[in-house]
């Protein structure tokens, strides 16, 4: 791209800043300009079908399109006049030939584009008509479409292509009875429901939604993901004490689908349970540990490490406790707290190596990120990990397969790669030198030649990102890894993102001094303890969701984003055992403010923090955790000679609509939680489709049915953990393990 | 023949209509008043107006069939509001008048969706549409009125016409292989890569290849150059195709091949370069047996050993080539020489045969003393074929190993010279001089700015207006040439410039090799005597251009050996149309026939569809054209590493923005 070069134009008589590469309606809305359209979605690039953005450049025969057309220095554009104004009026009129006028039945009606701007401009005779067709109304699972309604602008299809990546949605040319296809519909995509979300009518709906509420019936309470660590805005839309439907701001922002379906796990009809409330504050009089999920706000974190502070508790989170420890070797590097990357850098980058995550699985934030840098980049994206993954195919364009454990292997190897010719302090440079090459080629099963394509894919290319996960925190050897990986943040430019854990294991790590092992009784709260805290019912004292209360949770992006109650909660919460025990706060948000500086938080009020978007897309929400320094010591160790997991493998792995069993717990989403294998597998497993199996991981007794999925090669199976209720957080070692049946 | 009796075709205005005939004015355009042999057309609409050619014409339904056109063609419509809905109403207010239900509010109604969709539409299809149709609604307003104050249908609504409608664009129309390039083009602005490259695959598998080295006749028809820069239409190719590759893609075609027929039926093709590989490729899709015998033990013909690996990569030609050659029903057979004898057998062995050998026969540059068996004296297809079979195969040896620290000395002027220069730097050679008989402006028109500037960066030298005299040698090997300068004479009357030898001003050069690369000839040496095949006079075969077939019933030929040393993407599209007049011969008794959307193709290529002087409306001008990165010339010049790195994702998206989209519709009633 050429350089950017300042221009100036005239918009309606305003002078208006930009640079070269930006549109006419960019620049139009950064200054506060008003331009109608119907088509036009911030977050995709420009589609161009509805042509109501049309506006007049001086000089310039024809109207020109505003929303692709890019502003060249001293443009001069009107963007109101009686002819744009007429033009946009018949655009709007065909638009509403054959339209049907069910509005009243109409999901959309209320917040409909096209109402809207058929009262805008005035459209209220029809001097237009066409034969109509039969168009049926589609289900397609998560979403269904209604042809008719459909006004063909192509939003859902650019989300599908360019965002969620799942290239479900097609536009099925031939003039009028141009239509929308699923040319995937065998496999019900849950991220349909973000190309629903951005449809401006009725033709796109979720199916669980449809006919269930007007719009305008719903209270929209504002929040953040409680689920994938995205921290992503997500809008509770409630009425009457129950969550219709979950929307986000579809036109800057994009959800997993966990949140925008996975949103019935609130804990309700609670009362105070006076007994149970004292029988919580003897149990935490005599427990010296207290376990969790990642399902807590921030504050909770904190009000759990006051608690630690006062009652000197073992604080135990397996997940954030291992990411804790990886994040910190890694600062040891870099000499920051946290890593360096986010998401939009990440979108923006040309070449992208992912390590140590089914990516697709475990964060689809970051898959949406990659796909977008992979469509408006031609990005070049290494997938590096034992399972090829078929689902982001369209995406990678070198998979490079290492044996499941040989991580260490696999980072010393991509350290030497991509330090080669840059310059890094002595004592590093000779760790990689004295590295064994043809040994760790061998233990990886890292052919040079792949390494050498890796470092071809790179050439020429700038914006660089890695995206490491979940297979190297629980590592035996994470820390040394974090060194190594960190080496390319530090050195090699790289920008780094290392996925958190799901829920809020990130806020867990930067605020709880956590502990490793688990001592004499137990307080689990969302995990199974001796005595238990639970948000699923059930428990020995219940607690709410992270639906039902109001605090922040930490982003992958190391955003502090807040979460408010979108359902009320009539039982008690932390704070109340908290205060019983000594600390004082009124309000659990009162912690909000407390949160700790040396993490990265700021002395902000939860009411003060802000929650929206510019009008450009700005993501305004919470506030970015601050820089922290911290000390560097360059040690790293040779990598450990390891043994291989021979046999039929299993990798705890969820589906990429599922999280934890707060998600486990949706009607809407839809999974079995079998364990998937290859035909390989089952032959190395001697398992036949739908055969059960019991294998035990940490000390949990998994029961599984097994299935074969074809899209799967080699011998490693994929054990879903999100359903295993109280037990999922329990789990704590890698995510690799040789099948030991021990029952079926 | 007919005669025009009405035009408003590209502004010119001509009603003959209730004139003497010697009072009729003719048109300036070669407008299809013939359909096809003994069949006149009687009318022809499109894009730019509307041409009548029989009094009989049925004016009403005529717009009404065009505006039907619309509604089926699927490649582009239905994509914007005024389109999409425009086009319907348009159709439907015209048949409803046609039909002779349609009232006087209608033809208000028509003209304002009209207005409408040829200032909003996404593509010129929408906004040329409208066009023809208000011009017979103003000019032929009578059948119009006849319909609607009578309330009868118009006079041929009962479909006793036929009507044949195509869909081109200006650069589609100036393609020799006829990509639709708008869609390929579509295709990277919607990222949807794969559907970019299934649409170049239509008419092109050497998508890698056309993606790279193709010198783009296409872009000197963008209609985008009216307004700015022409889009950079053969780079974006390449988006598609690399994808391919990128993701280990499958099948990419609109369709896959049919099921191989299994009828005994097969077809001969002679030469595994881009030529042989189309014809096989679209017979291949018709399920038809092919046999491609190529003399090399490695396929690709010109481009493999021809075309340096730093322009064409193998890697990326290799897919081209395999797509053909794996599809079931094609069979390779390699070092397989087909000299006269054997091409006697062959076509007495298989129901058609098509030549494809190209021109592999270095011309000599006609100085004293030029003998091709001389030491140093190096042909540039043998120099190219040893340089490429080394670099890109290993077979053979380096041709370094004879051009290392040596002077080389080439004369041409084409891209076959530029390759020889540009390869002779890479192996090592002291000093490559190129000898050009003409200017700077002619070599960059001969080949690109690209690779003139290049190969000067890569420190060719570069002596324009020089020719050879005489060669000088010792026996045994070349050691000096005499060299004439000459200066290029105006024509005081106008015509063209001659080259006048300068007196006094000739000189020698030193050289330790000359390669000629001036032209190729085809090796007629194969051709059977007795067949007494018809050539061309500048000695390459003879057919007539449309089919393909040579003065030999049966035998078929496309490519460079029939049409002379020309590019990829001619031999694309004479090998296409080949294919596709050998999968009717072979089925309907022998004969050779067209079918519509040919005749059509071929009428629009007469007629021309890009029009210089348009005046575009409706687009933002000044919108810079993108250019890719190349590699710097230290980073290139003693290697074979691909030059030209491509577009970045953000630069192609961009640049496929700039695309007006200039799809038109034309229509012909016979």
């Amino acid at each position: 791209m050429s350089s950017l070069k300042d221009i100036t134009i005239t918009i309606d008589g305003k002078e208006c800043k930009g640079v070269f590469g930006q549109t006419i309606l960019e620049i139009a809305r950064e200054n506060g300009i008003y331009i109608p359209t119907m088509c036009y979605l911030t977050k995709v690039l420009p589609i161009a079908s509805c042509r109501m953005c049309v506006v007049e450049v001086k000089g310039v025969d024809g109207f020109i399109l505003s929303c692709q057309e890019k502003a060249t220095d001293g443009a001069v554009i009107t963007t109101q006049n009686q002819e744009l104004y007429r033009e946009r009026q018949n655009i709007m009129k065909l638009y509403n030939v054959n339209h049907p006028l069910e509005c009243g039945v109409c999901d959309q009606s209320g917040e409909c584009d096209l109402q809207n701007k058929t009262m805008e401009f005035g459209v209220d005779i029809q001097t237009f008509t066409a034969k109509d067709m039969a168009r049926p109304v589609e289900n397609w699972g998560y979403v269904s479409y209604d042809p008719s309604l459909c006004i063909m602008c192509e939003k859902c299809v650019r989300v599908s292509t360019e965002i969620t990546g799942d290239e479900a949605l097609k536009v099925k040319f031939g003039g009028y009875s141009s239509t929308i296809e699923n040319v995937k519909k065998d496999k019900n995509f849950a991220t349909l429901g973000e190309a629903a979300s951005v449809c401006p009518v009725g033709a796109l709906v979720d199916t669980n939604f449809k006919y269930s509420s007007n719009a305008w019936e719903l209270t929209k309470i504002p929040s953040s993901c409680p689920h994938c660590g995205g921290g992503h805005d997500v809008i509770y839309e409630v009425k009457k004490g129950k969550i219709y439907r979950v929307s986000n701001e579809a036109e800057f922002s994009t959800m997993c689908s966990a949140s925008r379906y996975g949103f019935d796990f609130a804990n309700e009809n609670v009362t105070k349970d006076t007994k149970a409330f004292s029988r919580a504050i003897e149990a935490f009089n005599s427990a010296e540990s207290i376990i969790f999920a990642n399902e807590i706000s921030n504050e909770e974190a904190l009000i759990l490490q006051k608690l630690k502070e006062l009652k000197g508790y073992r604080l135990i989170s397996y997940e954030a406790r291992a990411y804790q420890k990886f994040m910190s070797a890694y600062s040891k590097i870099t000499g920051k707290k946290l890593y360096g990357g986010d998401l939009k850098t990440l979108s923006k980058s040309e070449a992208i190596i992912i390590v140590g995550t089914r990516v697709n699985d475990d964060a689809p934030l970051v898959k949406y990120s990659i796909n977008m840098a992979s469509k408006h980049n031609r990005a070049r994206v290494i997938y590096m990990h034992p399972i090829e993954d078929s689902n982001i195919s369209n995406i990678v364009t070198q998979f490079i397969k290492y044996d499941a454990g040989s991580e260490e292997g696999v980072s010393a190897l991509l350290a030497d790669t991509l330090l080669r010719d840059i310059e890094v302090p002595n004592e590093i440079r000779d760790i990689l030198n004295e590295l064994d090459i043809g040994n760790l080629s061998a233990e990886t099963n890292i052919g040079e030649e792949e390494l050498e394509d890796l470092t071809k894919s790179l050439i020429k290319k700038d914006r660089y990102s890695l995206v490491i996960g979940a297979d190297l925190y629980s590592h035996p050897r994470a820390e040394n890894i974090a060194k190594l990986l960190a080496l390319l943040e530090k050195y090699a430019g790289f920008n780094l993102i290392a996925t958190p854990p799901a829920g809020n294991g990130m806020g867990i790590s930067l605020i709880c001094e956590l502990d490793d092992e688990v001592k004499g009784k137990t307080i689990g709260y969302n995990v199974k303890g001796d005595f238990t805290l639970s948000a699923f019912g059930g428990g020995d004292l219940d607690m709410p969701s992270l639906i039902q209360q109001e605090g922040t949770l930490t982003s992958i992006d190391k955003r502090v984003v807040p979460i408010n109650v979108a359902l009320d909660y009539g039982g008690y919460i932390l704070n109340d055992i908290a205060n019983e025990l000594g600390l004082k706060s009124k309000y659990t948000i009162e912690y909000t403010k407390e949160l700790p500086l040396e993490s990265g938080f700021k002395n902000i009020e939860f009411d003060s923090l802000p929650d929206n978007y510019s009008i450009t897309g700005e993501e305004n929400r919470g506030y970015i955790l601050s820089e922290i320094n911290t000390d560097i010591d360059n040690s790293i160790e040779e990598p450990l000679e390891f043994e291989g997991i021979d046999g039929a493998v299993i990798y705890n792995c969820n589906p990429q609509e599922h999280f934890s069993p707060f998600t486990a717990i949706s009607k809407i989403l839809k999974n079995e939680p079998n364990l998937l294998g290859s035909e390989q597998f089952a032959i190395a497993a001697k398992l036949k489709d739908g055969n059960r199996v019991k294998f035990v991981i940490d000390n949990i007794e998994f029961s599984r049915v097994f299935k074969i999925d074809t899209s799967l090669k080699g011998t490693i199976a994929l054990n879903p953990t999100y359903d295993m209720g109280l037990s999922t957080a329990l789990l704590s070692s890698y995510r690799f393990n040789r099948l030991e049946k021990v029952g079926s | 023949m007919a005669k025009l009796l009405f035009s408003t075709w590209q502004g010119e205005f001509i009603d003959n209509r209730g004139k003497s005939s010697n009072e009729w004015s003719e048109s300036g355009f070669k407008l299809p008043e013939t359909y096809h042999g003994e069949k006149n057309s009687k009318a022809f609409i499109g894009w730019d107006g509307v041409a009548i050619f029989d009094e009989d014409i049925d004016a009403v339904e005529l717009a009404n069939q065009y505006a039907s056109q619309y509604q089926k063609y699927s490649e582009a419509c239905g994509r914007c509001a005024p389109g999409r809905w425009g086009g319907k109403i348009l159709y439907d207010l015209l048949d409803k008048i046609a039909r002779g239900e349609g009232s006087h509010d209608d033809i208000a109604h028509l003209k304002e969706i009209s207005q409408t969709m040829m200032t909003t539409s996404k593509c010129e299809i929408g906004r040329t549409v409208p066009k023809p149709i208000l011009d017979l609604m103003e000019y032929y307003k009578e059948q119009f009125d006849r319909c609607i104050d009578a309330q009868i249908p118009s006079k041929h609504y009962n479909g006793d016409i036929s009507y044949i409608a195509k869909i081109t664009a200006p650069c589609t129309d100036m393609c020799p292989a006829h990509v639709d390039i708008p869609a390929y083009i579509e295709g990277v602005r919607d990222m949807l890569f794969a559907d970019s490259l299934s649409a170049t695959r239509q008419t092109m598998p050497l998508a890698h290849t056309c993606g790279r080295v193709c010198p783009h006749p296409c872009e000197d028809a963008c209609r985008r150059a009216n307004l700015d820069e022409p889009i950079s239409i053969m780079e974006l190719k390449r988006i598609g195709a690399d994808y391919e590759t990128d993701h280990g893609l499958g099948w990419q075609h609109p369709y896959p091949p049919k099921p191989l027929k299994n009828d005994g039926k097969k077809v001969a093709v002679v030469g595994a370069g881009p030529a042989g590989l189309t014809v096989a490729y679209y017979l291949a899709l018709e399920g038809i047996k092919v046999d491609i015998f190529e003399e090399l033990p490695v396929n690709g013909g010109e481009v493999a050993v021809g075309v340096p690996e730093y322009r064409m990569p193998i890697s990326k030609y290799q897919k081209d080539i395999d797509l053909v050659l794996e599809m079931e029903a094609v069979t390779i057979y390699n070092n397989h020489r087909v000299d006269a004898n054997r091409l006697k057998e062959i076509e007495a062995e298989y129901d058609a045969t098509f030549l494809g050998f190209g021109t592999r026969l270095s011309k000599k540059v006609r100085a004293k003393n030029e003998n091709p068996k001389m030491g140093g004296y190096w042909g540039a297809i043998d120099m190219l074929d040893k340089v490429n079979l080394w670099n890109k195969y290993g077979i053979g040896s380096p041709a370094s190993n004879e051009l290392k620290d040596k002077v080389v000395v080439c004369v041409g002027g084409g891209f076959t010279s530029m390759d020889v220069v540009r390869c002779a730097i890479r192996e090592g050679a002291k000093k490559v001089i190129m000898l050009y008989r003409r200017d700077e402006k002619t070599i960059i028109r001969n080949t690109t700015y690209e690779e003139y500037h290049e190969a000067v960066e890569e420190g060719v030298e570069f002596i324009f207006h020089s020719s050879i005299e005489e060669i000088f040698d010792n026996g045994e090997r070349i050691e000096k040439l005499k060299v004439n300068k000459f200066e290029l004479v105006p024509d005081p009357n106008g015509g063209r410039a001659q080259l006048v030898k300068i007196e006094g001003a000739d000189f020698e050069i030193e050289c330790d090799y000359l390669i000629p690369a001036v032209s190729q000839s085809a090796d007629l040496q194969l051709l059977p005597e007795e067949w007494d095949m018809k050539l061309t006079s500048w000695g390459t075969i003879l057919t007539n251009g449309k089919d393909y077939m040579t003065s030999k019933d049966g035998v078929f030929a496309g490519g460079d050996c029939e049409y002379g040393p020309m590019t990829i993407v001619n031999a694309v599209g004479q090998a296409k149309r080949a294919a596709s007049v050998i999968s009717r011969y072979l089925y309907n008794g022998g004969k050779c026939t067209l079918t519509d959307d040919e005749i059509m193709e071929d009428h629009l290529s007469k007629l021309k569809v890009y029009n210089k002087n348009e005046k575009i409306t409706g687009w933002m001008p000044n919108i810079p054209r993108q250019v890719s990165e190349k590699l710097g010339v230290d980073e290139r010049k003693t290697n074979n590493r691909e030059v030209n790195l491509g577009f970045t994702g953000q630069e192609a998206i961009a640049e496929a923005e700039r695309c007006m989209r200039c799809y038109y519709i034309s229509m012909v009633a016979v």
